[in-house]
């Protein structure tokens, strides 16, 4: 300790470091989001904007329930009047549309306009295998075997010509994707068309799928067995796949901190917004009942 | 006498009061706030440069050691002082006084452009379900900081040989007015004499003195109309010293079969034969991006009046988000003709010349509004 | 939330347990540090490292605070980053009282200087903050009662009175209109 105030006293002066990244060359003539954001509230600005009402607390499946409003992670394309205008078009299109909650696993059935079909719309049922993207890019991928043949279609979630979504069985799987139906057995995504629709009372708890999938012997997709998926039976594989699974598995990433919150938004911005649409979803309710 | 003694200082540390007893520093101020310091590019050899050159004047002031001399409360007080001084100002703008002449909109006119900044793409559709993708841009803060009549610009050293004299001013557009204490007294002097405070960005349009705008004048959106085509420029991302596969999209070398240390290479680069010369124009590696780029005749689908948005055609404005972007009208040969059918605002918009307020979105005709019904196709036979 | 500005991506410090010791070598290293810096609230070291450091330290602390030892995840993810497990205890009945209501970030940094002869390193200090060392720069001065502080409050007393005074007039002049206003209404 001595040693250090010694040298201490030696500096003389001590900057103080900022650790973030500096503004290099490869972004000059560009501002931080922090300074726009101090720029637009500046009391010396021709007509600042004026600071945000309190938003409610919304509850706390609100972010696994409106996933699509949680904006991109990434830092360097985050800018909250974009944020905040493209949400307002989302609830604008909610207004027409009535966009239902439903998860991967969930059985949808879907009507879309088209140009080229017989009597110009289109209607396809299938399981839910993904959902991706964030805003008004936010898409979700429908799988089913018509006559053999496995089918996917990507619909985004915002498109107009979406004419109605209509949940047909609401329900989780154990994995956040379920891209290894690829691989199965045609019988887990073969789903007729005239699926009965399975009703769920409001309020009650989403039930969890605990199917367990058989997949077709080798040739795969992708290596299932280097992935964590927990809703696979066993691949009945040689030994020496799991061998080379456990070499280039990263254990460490379940731990790393700083990983999960730079790839994902932080549970208080992450409040903020929810707390946004918590109190836009109650507006639109209440226009609806009248 | 503490007073008067205080009256005398804070007219020094404030650095944009123009006070009498300090007739030296005026003068000063008065040889900073030359044109070349609004000067857009700099040119002096090198292609790219970060900083700015040594014979420029300082724009920022190292006020490190008021920091640490000043307490908070002093520091609070003096920024109000400076907030209540500029909010006086700019109601007392010279605009009240005098509004500048107005003229029509005439194909020969050019009008000045704003300076926005870029916010990020989101998707839209048209109303017969066509996706595209738009850039947001805002407006934030601008203002019209100085205007150079054409007989006085055309000497400037700024004035460029190609450009034919008498005929274009400069109009000087400032954005997101700052904190005077940070900058030197010859920058603020630039913005107060139009009781502005002083703006973080500057930058220069070619004007003709029919499309003058008087100094003070905010600039806003809605400068331009719904379905006007744009020109927007902008530095792009710089990606530092890069090899030809990344910059010019060579294909390089096979990754294996034998392959050593000809993975990502050039190859030849020579004329062949007997030609013994590398010809110019020859890709090869090197600085790549951060350079001003100008993307042309981009339509403008839709204008948000609360947050001075505009949404233009396209995903690829140069730059990174939050980077400055300069808008104007397109100088395309077609666009400009078609300008003919419908003119702009002239010189820009001012609010009091419609009568209602202008709504919140404004549209363009073909674009799917959120609040319509979902789109249905019909057979044209039915028709 | 981290309260303090952190880089947009990570440093892989490929060399951080000898060369080649890889990502895996790169946590086991971040998790030595961390212990270190947990249990003696301020170390010294070079800086990339401790850089990298700061931002696990925050986030475990952060976790802590958020949701206390009676969490079975959160304590999962203290046991695996303190290596001695006594730092457990000091986590939760020491650290998390003290950063309960805090409004800053929970460490501190600080240049050193290079040393010479060594490696030429970009050295660095990290430190919990309200720790029991000594401060580390170790007297601010006080300018209170410099000059210029002196008359700018002199100054701000007189803004303070003339703002008042115009203000007074203000009224009074408004209160006068009223009461002619007043009168000659009652007038006719």
């Amino acid at each position: 300790m001595a040693a250090l105030g010694n040298r201490v006293a030696a500096l003389g002066r001590i900057r103080l470091l900022r650790s973030s990244v500096f503004i290099q060359c490869r972004y000059s003539n560009t501002l931080p989001e922090a300074t726009v954001e101090k720029h637009r509230k500046s009391k010396l600005a021709q007509d600042p904007e004026e600071s945000e009402t309190e938003s409610l607390v919304a509850p706390r499946d609100y972010k696994y329930v409106y996933p699509e409003f949680l904006p991109d992670p990434k830092p360097q394309y985050r800018d909250r009047i974009r944020e905040k205008l493209e949400h307002e078009d989302m609830f604008r299109r909610r207004t027409v549309l009535k966009i239902p909650e439903f998860y991967v696993g969930s059985i949808l059935a879907v009507l879309v306009s088209d140009p080229y079909a017989p009597g110009k719309k289109n209607r396809f049922v299938g399981i839910c295998i993904n959902r991706s993207g964030h805003g008004l890019r936010s898409q979700f991928t429908l799988r089913n075997v018509v006559d053999g043949q496995g089918m996917e279609i990507t619909y985004e979630l915002y498109n107009p010509t979406i004419q109605g979504i209509e949940v047909l069985k609401l329900e989780k799987r154990l994995d956040p994707h379920l891209f290894y139906l690829r691989d199965a057995l045609p019988e887990y995504s073969t789903i007729p068309f005239d699926f009965e629709p399975v009703p769920h009372p409001p309020g009650a708890t989403i039930p969890v799928n605990p199917v367990k999938v058989k997949l077709r012997p080798r040739p795969w997709h992708e290596r299932w067995e280097r992935q964590d998926l927990q809703g696979l039976q066993d691949l009945e594989l040689p030994e020496r796949f799991y061998e080379r699974a456990r070499e280039v598995a990263k254990p460490w990433e379940k731990y790393d901190l700083m990983k999960q919150y730079r790839e994902s938004i932080n549970d208080d911005d992450a409040a903020k917004i929810m707390g946004y649409v918590y109190k836009k979803i109650q507006e639109l309710e209440k226009t609806k009942e009248r | 006498m503490a007073a008067s003694m205080m009256s005398w200082r804070l007219s020094v540390s404030l650095r944009c009061g123009q006070s009498a007893s300090f007739q030296q520093l005026d003068i000063f101020a008065r040889v900073l706030a030359q044109p070349h310091l609004t000067q857009l590019h700099i040119t002096r050899g090198a292609r790219r440069t970060c900083k700015a050159a040594p014979w420029l004047s300082k724009r920022t002031v190292d006020h490190k050691l008021n920091e640490e001399v000043l307490t908070t409360e002093s520091k609070e007080f003096l920024k109000n002082v400076a907030i209540e001084r500029f909010k006086e100002r700019m109601a007392n703008s010279p605009l009240k006084d005098a509004p500048a002449e107005r003229h029509q909109w005439t194909p020969k006119s050019l009008r000045t452009g704003v300076l926005a900044i870029k916010l990020g793409v989101i998707p839209q559709w048209t109303k017969d379900g066509h996706r595209f993708t738009c850039t947001l841009l805002q407006v934030l803060d601008n203002h019209v900081v100085r205007y150079i009549p054409p007989e006085e610009f055309s000497k400037y050293p700024s004035f460029k040989k190609k450009w034919r004299k008498n005929i274009f001013g400069s109009l000087v557009v400032g954005a997101l007015s700052t904190d005077p204490f940070k900058f030197s007294k010859g920058y603020n002097n630039l913005c107060a004499k139009v009781g502005l405070p002083p703006k973080r960005k500057l930058t220069r349009f070619l004007v003709t003195p029919d499309a003058a705008v008087e100094p003070g004048t905010p600039l806003k959106a809605t400068h331009f109309k719904v379905g006007d085509y744009v020109d927007c420029q902008a530095k792009t991302i710089g990606h530092g010293f890069q090899g030809v596969v990344k910059r010019w999209g060579f294909k390089g070398g096979p990754a294996s079969h034998g392959t050593t240390k000809w993975h990502r290479r050039t190859g030849n680069i020579g004329g062949g034969r007997n030609k013994a010369a590398v010809w110019k124009g020859r890709k090869m590696p090197g600085h790549m991006g951060m350079e001003w780029r100008t993307l042309k005749a981009l339509k403008i689908w839709r204008i948000n009046t609360k947050y001075n948005v505009l949404y233009v055609m396209g995903q690829n404005v140069p730059g990174p988000v939050h980077c400055y972007v300069r808008v104007m009208d397109s100088r395309t040969l077609f666009r400009r003709k078609e300008r003919i059918q419908r003119p702009p605002h002239m010189p820009t918009f001012y609010p009091e010349d419609v009568d209602e307020p202008l709504p919140e979105e404004i549209f363009d005709e073909e674009m799917f509004k959120f609040t319509e019904p979902s789109i249905t196709f019909t057979d044209k036979k039915d028709k | 939330m981290l309260r303090f500005r952190y880089r947009f991506r990570q440093r892989n410090l490929p060399s951080a347990e000898g060369t080649g010791s890889g990502p895996a070598g790169r946590i086991s290293k971040m998790r030595k540090l961390v212990t270190a810096l947990i249990r003696h609230e301020r170390i010294e070291g070079k800086h990339p490292y401790l850089d990298e450091a700061r931002g696990y330290a925050e986030r475990l602390i952060d976790e802590a605070v958020r949701n206390g030892d009676q969490h079975k995840p959160t304590m999962e993810i203290a046991n695996y980053w303190l290596l001695e497990k006594d730092l457990l205890h000091k986590l939760f009945k020491v650290l998390v009282p003290r950063y309960e209501n805090a409004s800053t970030s929970y460490t501190k940094m600080w240049n050193l200087p290079t040393v010479y002869p060594g490696g030429g390193y970009h050295m660095a200090l990290l430190e919990l903050r309200n720790n029991p060392w000594p401060d580390v720069i170790p007297q601010q001065r006080e300018v209170k009662n410099n000059l210029i502080n002196v008359l700018i409050k002199a100054a701000k007393e007189d803004h303070e009175k003339n703002q008042q005074l115009t203000e007074h007039k203000q009224s009074e002049f408004t209160d006068q209109s009223t009461d002619t206003g007043t009168t000659t209404s009652q007038s006719p």
